[in-house]
């Protein structure tokens, strides 16, 4: 198993949530962006553990699992409450406080 | 996997409130819609406070020498108790700061109680991590409470936005802090506790994915305390919670950061290797505190709506703490506990002058423009005379904790010759936060009010401005004890 590729799979996959998040305005697609960051992450943490024959990445990986999902919740109801308010979720559109 | 009770006991103030905010979520359901049944929830939550201090006091006296627990995953010392004393005392005053103001606005849920709870156990968990598992769920535990309280002002249109941005901006950190530490994981051979990265340093820091691992890490970190340039959520999340939760999370949430923040540099990326050169990451917390301290300070200077003017002062206190955290990777060992007495007096000054402007407001009209608070003086000295002090002790005017604060702070920069610049832009951004702090000042003070004030008066709010205005001139007056516990703040 080349280690490199799958390092390379992880870095190219953390740009692309990085990018969504920094140029898309819509906020769910903000949020996808986000999550792929963390299974990058994930990704990552896993191809190292693999490769060094250590269990603490695996089990790492399963904790970021709980914590994306615990996030997105969180995320989710946030920007329901958003759109009950506004009846959008349009980033570029949420500039109440700017000044 | 060991279990002894001796690991247990270390970590009760932790679990107190994690238990007691899982007895408030079952006590409301039973609790009805009185307001006596409500408050009757918030006094389990100051109880929950009280008790974990005493637990806290409880293991003072040990704590001298600092012990490891569950497989080196937390750590019990005297930094992470001193914290631990600044995050109870956030939440304790939340708790008292919050409920009449919930009332007021008519969203007094007893959940808002647990997740003030919730989210200090996180914060302890970030003071007391010494690995990167316990780091993140820290760090994860405190921010999801935070956004929640930021969000749960729903029928707010500020609050929801305010909570978007702050979750969007939150969440965008994590994944740099997950990325960056499975990049330490790999490149130091499958380390994830700070002693064991330590230990692999030298021969990590040959590989550059390291270096990339280690400032992920430290990008996150800066975007939890709102330093420059990863400060753009901290105006709009801290104008749109609601007030006493602004107080909560500029005290607690950056208090608890910037503890994450010195243990892992002094610990895991303590290393000279790590810490000067082009690559070591003390110049780039040079940089970090000097854009810091300028922008968070002229930009407050602009801004009418007080929220938002000791939002961007916050941001310019992040300045002044990092500038400790500099000196610190310098070698001077005076620099973290002035830091720790830094952000002891920035948690009761902070949460005072938040709980103040929480209660000038009603359900009509908050009153957050500078205008509004003319004549607050003559109708109520007392008040006046709290919101004055606060103010002066964030500008750094004796005689308050504040004061004592900067001293220390800039008197262990000072020991660094390179560092002698940036004392010098901290102390003139010092003189320049003056100017915006008197504007409240003299507006109470100096002119005649505009219309009548109707406050949201309660013995509770009453009860916690006189708690924190006496800790600040307490920590202004007679420091020694806080400064003793904080650790050796005068050097040799």
């Amino acid at each position: 198993m080349p280690t490199f590729y799958y390092l390379i799979l992880s870095f190219v996959l953390f740009l692309i949530g990085t990018t969504g998040v920094l140029l898309r305005r819509n906020a769910l697609v903000v949020l996808m962006g986000i999550e792929l960051q963390l299974n990058a992450g994930n990704l990552a943490m896993l191809t190292y553990s693999r490769a060094l024959g250590d269990e603490k990445g695996h089990v790492f990986a399963f904790l970021i699992i709980a914590l994306a999902a615990a996030e997105a919740a969180v995320g989710l109801a946030i920007l329901v409450g958003l759109f009950r308010n506004r009846q959008t979720i349009n980033l570029d559109e949420a500039n109440l406080m700017k000044r | 996997m060991i279990f002894d009770s001796s690991q247990i006991l270390a970590y009760l103030p932790m679990l107190i409130l994690i238990g007691m905010g899982c007895l408030i979520l079952l006590a409301e359901t039973f609790a009805t819609t009185a307001t006596a049944s409500r408050q009757g929830l918030a006094w389990l939550g100051v109880g929950g406070c009280i008790a974990s201090l005493g637990a806290l006091l409880a293991q003072w006296g040990d704590a001298g020498q600092a012990t490891t627990h569950f497989q080196g995953m937390l750590i019990v010392d005297r930094m992470a108790l001193y914290l631990d004393g600044a995050f109870l005392a956030a939440a304790l005053l939340t708790l008292l700061f919050a409920p009449p103001f919930l009332r007021e606005q008519g969203f007094e849920f007893g959940e808002f109680y647990v997740m003030v709870l919730f989210g200090a156990a996180g914060m302890m968990m970030v003071a007391h991590a010494a690995h990167l598992v316990t780091l993140l769920i820290g760090i994860e535990t405190m921010s999801l409470a935070a956004y929640i309280l930021t969000g749960c002002w729903r029928r707010n249109l500020r609050s929801s936005e305010g909570a978007m941005k702050y979750f969007l901006m939150g969440a965008f950190a994590t994944g740099f802090l997950v990325y960056g530490m499975a990049l330490v994981y790999g490149t130091t051979g499958g380390e994830l506790s700070y002693a064991g990265i330590a230990g692999k340093v030298p021969e990590a820091s040959k590989n550059p994915v390291f270096y990339f691992g280690e400032y992920f890490i430290l990008i996150a970190l800066a975007f939890k305390v709102a330093a420059v340039p990863f400060h753009m959520w901290a105006p709009d999340a801290y104008e749109g919670a609601p007030t006493p939760v602004t107080g909560f999370m500029a005290a607690g949430v950056k208090a608890a950061a910037f503890g994450g923040i010195l243990r892992i540099l002094d610990t895991a990326f303590g290393n000279p290797l790590l810490v000067f050169d082009f690559t070591g990451w003390a110049n780039i917390i040079v940089v970090l505190a000097a854009a810091t301290m300028i922008l968070g300070n002229l930009a407050a200077l602009r801004q009418d709506n007080i929220k938002r003017m000791l939002a961007y002062s916050s941001i310019g206190h992040a300045g002044y703490i990092l500038v400790g955290v500099a000196a610190m990777g310098l070698g001077v060992t005076t620099a973290k506990p002035a830091v720790l007495f830094y952000l002891m007096s920035y948690t009761f000054t902070t949460l005072g002058s938040f709980g103040v402007i929480a209660w000038i407001g009603n359900r009509r009209d908050e009153r957050l423009f500078i205008d509004d608070w003319a004549g607050v003086a003559q109708a109520r000295p007392g008040v006046a005379m709290a919101m004055a002090l606060f103010l002066l002790s964030l500008g750094g005017v004796p005689p308050t904790g504040g004061f004592f604060a900067k001293f220390f702070l800039f008197r262990a920069a000072m020991e660094s010759p390179q560092l002698y610049w940036l004392v010098v832009i901290g102390v003139l951004t010092s003189v320049v936060s003056i100017y915006y702090y008197l504007r409240v000042v003299i507006a109470m003070y100096f002119r005649d009010p505009l219309r009548p004030l109707e406050p949201t008066d309660a013995a509770s709010t009453r009860a916690a401005l006189i708690l924190t205005a006496m800790a600040v001139l307490l920590l202004g007056i007679l420091p020694g004890s806080f400064i003793e516990w904080a650790g050796p703040v005068i050097g040799k």
